[in-house]
């Protein structure tokens, strides 16, 4: 029986070993994370976004009960206003606390328009969902290129958030939004510690993103930045390269808590052609994958969707930047492309997980493993971390034994 | 251990309650000084005390088990009075009872003018000091009296604090105001567990404010205030008028966390003539204390400095209003005045135990018991709560003993 | 001049087609021509899609382009009967609030003549039943982004089968997270994870060419 201290140097040095792309003693393994974990724990999802001891309790039973060498997933309750942290990008204490606050009672308190809530706006055991909107005009590119964190923080936030729409009510949201951090920052240290005695390895994560994404989730609404792209591209290229100081600039404040990860979620990158891809979005992504490289940290992105039209720029990126997570993208292609260059992660389809079998699960991850396996710099995951309710455990079980019946080295 | 303290603190209480109920308790009620000499006791530095809450705990802790008292109203951790933000914050009543002390961190924060901390404008071991200011000017009585709490929040506080200058800083400043109020209630927390375990009543403090000191103490500056009830009488009437509303709201928030005792502590009372006191001062005064007894509140109002001129004018508030406690005022003359209408609290001066001996504090509480104890309604304190570094500890021991020998 | 209009809309040329657009109407055009052009644009722009030549973001401006070439295009084929090759049923399902993907599929499926019944966003399975018996749709078409949607479309597969209107209806399912096992665990005909795609399939599911 090992100790808790050390299963969670094992599994860091397996996680670790990959993204250096190197063979660890086993294929590591990010487990699910999402709806499941308040439903396996008979708590609603409006308990599990705002009530921090029913979730803390939630999250321990969950990652007890289904081990994995990396709860990843697991680690995000809720989701977030995206221009919010980037509002204080020049207080990095502030957007360090305000980063980390993505939960339910922080939707209450700002009162935004773009999340909705379980228990809130949609059923209390929906899942939040993060839907966006249009909160700037195209005649505002200027002042948004000009100072990019004022116009958020003075213009875009109140617009957002029907509880910041004056001067005071903002004040007071901001001194609740402060008060509930150190609640949020309690929450967040009493999981780390059961998690620690479940043996697993603290892998502080920050947050990065894309400058183009940044504009399409939370400023001018997808749709809208899609036009944009062919009625303004100089002013939405200026933008894009404004932003990226910003970003790096919120996304480093929680480096002196020791990050070693920046976690970049990319959105637009399949809605790209290559060319549009090449001349919005990849240059200022990669600024900021290099930006957090300067500083030591490793990026890992979430390429959403089908990224296999810019498989090769990442090659652009110097050997062992970080992990590239993919959704659609076929992983087999992608390590073949990407093998001893950068770490790949994902592979299993989420469908599989609810809509499968056991035998289904072992069978498919067999096959994965034989062709993904061979040179290490690999981390199996599912191809989004979000598990819905009815997910049967079964079969979340069945994938973590085909990981540990195929996945050793 | 834990009954012993549970039945020491409900004794304690009965003792205070009888006093403030005008009855006669079993023991005259001793409420304990503070201040400076609670961290010298530990050897911690001002800004220790005020910047590390850990050390500071235990300090108090040190304090009060080595000098007992019935109510250790003055030594308990706190901050500088910050009524101007509980009346900004004052439509928000989750925030505004959190404003009513200022600690150093939230100093820090919000870059006030307002006040001098240990350790940042003045040396480690100072004591934390309100200096006020003035942060708007006499053509602005109007927009006041308009929308005192837009006014306040909007006008003044960027005035009066560097990091909320601007939306974005005020934006910032705020969150991290918020977290530290959040540190400053987990170690009032941490207090009210440390007064349980010692014996002590938890008595939740409410508070409010007299209108004129708002504008004297954080809008126009006391000096600017003086001259402008001369200069713009009608404008600095309705704004104490104005300024009721917010107040109220702020003073009656305080029901959410259970409080029944609302602390007001007066400022501009003894610059004042009686027919001034009368005009600009007490009217407003008298109506934030009739309607938080109303509201079923006890008032406790420290009277600063001397209050004689206007002692009589305490007998139109309804019987049995609070406790009126004096500074330099003649307790003796204020209890024959009172008596059998308001609990009085005080008597005793700082001077005598920062300079006295025990045996003169002996004679002193001797005397003065024999002449206000009959009949109750009397709680024995210090003129002010807050003693130096340099207070002798013997005679801080002599003063409970005295209490315990003469009470 | 219609090949015109319909090479500026399949290379993107948003401004050129509407004012090419305007010109030949104003002109006396024929806006029955016009509109089966806009059409064929909208074919080939999902043609290029599905080859790969073309990307989400062309799919989202060649519709924007349609919508504002029908907006002055319609009223004035008011009166006259516009063929439709089919009725579809369209929404969100449970529990799932996003509409773009849905909103999407939709201009393209009208853009290929379908009729399209929008039943909004989280949508009750009750809901989708309702609209089956009330629009007697030859297709229902399932939205969802979120993994939750997945249930959500299974059970409101599992609903129009106890309402007995499964068999009256072909079924597609669509949005980011669906693939092929979500569509055998839900029991749906068939899926699309773009809008081009979607409406293809929805051509063969009621023997149109596809």
């Amino acid at each position: 029986m090992k100790s808790p201290e050390e299963l969670a140097k094992e599994r860091l040095a397996r996680i670790e070993a990959a993204v250096n792309l190197e063979e660890p003693d086993r294929v590591p393994f990010s487990g699910v994370g999402g709806d499941v974990i308040a439903a396996y724990a008979g708590i609603t999802q409006e308990e599990f976004c705002f009530d921090y001891d029913k979730a803390k309790e939630a999250i321990v039973k969950f990652n007890r009960d289904f081990p994995c060498d990396w709860t990843f997933a697991a680690g995000f309750v809720g989701v977030g206003v995206p221009p919010f942290t980037y509002a204080f990008a020049d207080d990095p204490d502030v957007s360090a606390t305000v980063g980390m606050a993505m939960f339910g009672t922080i939707h209450d308190i700002i009162g935004d328009t773009c999340t909705r809530y379980p228990g809130r706006e949609i059923e209390r055991n929906c899942s939040p969902q993060f839907i966006g909107g249009k909160f700037m005009e195209p005649e505002e590119y200027d002042d948004l290129i000009e100072d990019p964190v004022k116009f958020i923080a003075e213009t875009i936030i109140p617009r957002i958030c029907r509880n910041m729409n004056t001067p005071r009510k903002a004040m007071a949201a901001m001194i609740r939004l402060g008060m509930e951090a150190e609640k949020i920052k309690n929450f967040a240290i009493e999981v780390g510690k059961e998690l620690a005695q479940l043996g697993y390895p603290a892998i502080p994560i920050t947050l990065g993103y894309t400058p183009l994404d940044l504009i399409g989730d939370g400023l001018r609404d997808e749709l809208n930045l899609i036009l944009d792209l062919r009625r303004y591209p100089d002013k939405v290229k200026k933008a894009c390269e404004a932003l990226v100081e910003p970003i790096l600039k919120a996304g480093l404040a929680l480096k002196p808590l020791g990050v070693k990860y920046a976690f970049i979620p990319l959105h637009l990158n399949e809605y790209l052609s290559p060319e549009l891809y090449n001349e919005f979005y990849w240059p200022y992504l990669k600024e900021v994958i290099l930006g957090f490289a300067k500083e030591g940290i490793k990026s890992f992105v979430f390429f959403e969707g089908r990224h296999d039209a810019h498989l090769e720029t990442i090659l652009e990126l110097p050997k062992g930047w970080g992990i590239a997570y993919f959704e659609k993208t076929d992983v087999r292609k992608a390590k073949e492309i990407l093998k001893g260059h950068t770490c790949v992660m994902g592979g299993v389809p989420i469908s599989l997980i609810v809509g499968g079998t056991p035998e289904k699960i072992d069978a498919y991850v067999k096959e994965l493993l034989d062709e993904v396996k061979p040179g290490g710099g690999y981390i199996l995951a599912t191809s989004v971390g979000i598990a819905p309710r009815e997910t049967p455990v079964e079969n979340i079980k069945a994938l973590i034994e085909a990981v540990e019946k195929y996945g050793k080295y | 251990m834990v009954s012993n303290a549970k039945e020491l603190a409900e004794k304690r209480l009965a003792r205070l309650m009888a006093a403030m109920n005008l009855e006669e308790p079993d023991k005259v009620p001793l409420a304990g000084v503070g201040g400076d000499i609670v961290p010298a006791y530990s050897g911690l530095s001002m800004y220790e005390y005020c910047y590390d809450s850990e050390k500071a705990l235990k300090a108090m802790e040190n304090f009060l088990k080595d000098f007992p008292c019935d109510w250790p109203f003055a030594a308990s951790v706190s901050g500088l009075d910050g009524r101007v933000f509980n009346v900004a914050f004052s439509e928000f009543p989750d925030i505004s009872i959190n404003l009513t002390f200022i600690t150093g961190p939230m100093h820090d924060v919000l870059g006030d003018k307002y006040y001098r901390y240990p350790g940042r404008e003045i040396s480690e071991d100072s004591s934390p000091q309100f200096i006020g200011g003035s942060f708007m000017e006499a053509d602005e009585y109007d927009k006041l009296i308009e929308d005192p709490v837009k006014f306040i929040a909007e006008t003044v506080l960027p005035r009066a604090c560097r990091n909320l200058e601007t939306p974005r800083k005020a934006m910032a400043t705020m969150v991290r105001l918020g977290t530290e109020i959040s540190k400053f209630n987990a170690m009032m927390m941490q207090t009210v567990g440390l007064m349980q375990e010692l014996g002590y009543p938890a008595m939740a403090l409410g508070g409010a404010y007299a209108p004129l000191d708002l504008i004297g103490d954080f809008l126009r500056g006391v000096e600017n205030l003086l001259l402008d009830i001369r200069r713009y009488p009608d404008k600095v009437k309705a704004a104490t008028e104005a300024l009721v509303e917010p107040i109220m709201n702020y003073a009656l928030a305080h029901k959410n966390i259970g409080a029944t005792l609302a602390f007001i502590p007066l400022h501009l009372n003894e610059y004042l003539s009686p027919k001034l006191y009368k005009e600009f001062y007490w009217p407003t005064l008298k109506e934030v204390i009739v309607r938080l007894v109303n509201e079923g509140f006890k008032v406790m109002v420290f009277f600063e400095g001397r209050h004689d001129a206007h002692l009589e004018t305490i007998l139109e508030l309804p019987k049995g209003w609070g406790v009126a406690y004096f500074e330099k005022t003649d307790v003796v003359k204020a209890k024959e005045v009172l008596k059998g209408h308001t609990c009085v609290m005080g008597g005793i001066p700082m001077g005598l135990i920062v300079g006295g001996t025990p045996a003169q504090i002996d004679e002193y509480v001797k005397n003065l018991l024999e002449k206000v104890k009959p009949g109750g309604g009397f709680i024995l304190a210090p003129g002010v709560g807050t003693a130096p570094r340099e207070t002798p500890v013997e005679n801080i021991k002599a003063l409970i003993e005295a209490v315990e020998k003469y009470g | 001049m219609l090949d015109e209009i319909l090479k500026s809309i399949v290379e993107m040329e948003e401004e050129e087609a509407i004012k090419k657009a305007k010109e030949y109407l104003d002109g006396g055009g024929d806006p029955q021509k016009l509109l089966e052009v806009c059409r064929d644009a909208m074919g080939e722009v999902g043609a290029r899609f599905e080859k790969g030549e073309y990307f989400l973001s062309e799919l989202i401006l060649g519709g924007e382009i349609f919508k504002q070439i029908m907006e002055f295009t319609l009223p004035k084929i008011k009166g006259e009967s516009v063929k439709k090759i089919g009725k579809i049923v369209l929404g969100t399902v449970k529990e799932d609030v996003h509409n773009i993907g849905k909103d999407i599929f939709k201009v393209f499926a009208e853009a290929s003549g379908f009729e399209v019944i929008d039943i909004g966003i989280d949508t009750p399975e009750e809901k989708f039943v309702e609209a089956v018996k009330e629009h007697k749709p030859d297709i229902v078409g399932m939205s969802c982004l979120i993994t939750a949607g997945v249930t959500s479309m299974k059970k409101t597969v599992d609903k129009l089968k106890e309402a007995g209107l499964r068999d009256s209806v072909k079924i597609i399912i669509g949005g980011g997270r669906v693939d092929e096992s979500v569509k055998e665990f839900t029991g749906a005909d068939a899926w699309a994870d773009d809008a081009a795609k979607g409406v293809r399939l929805c051509k063969q599911l009621i023997g149109v060419e596809g």
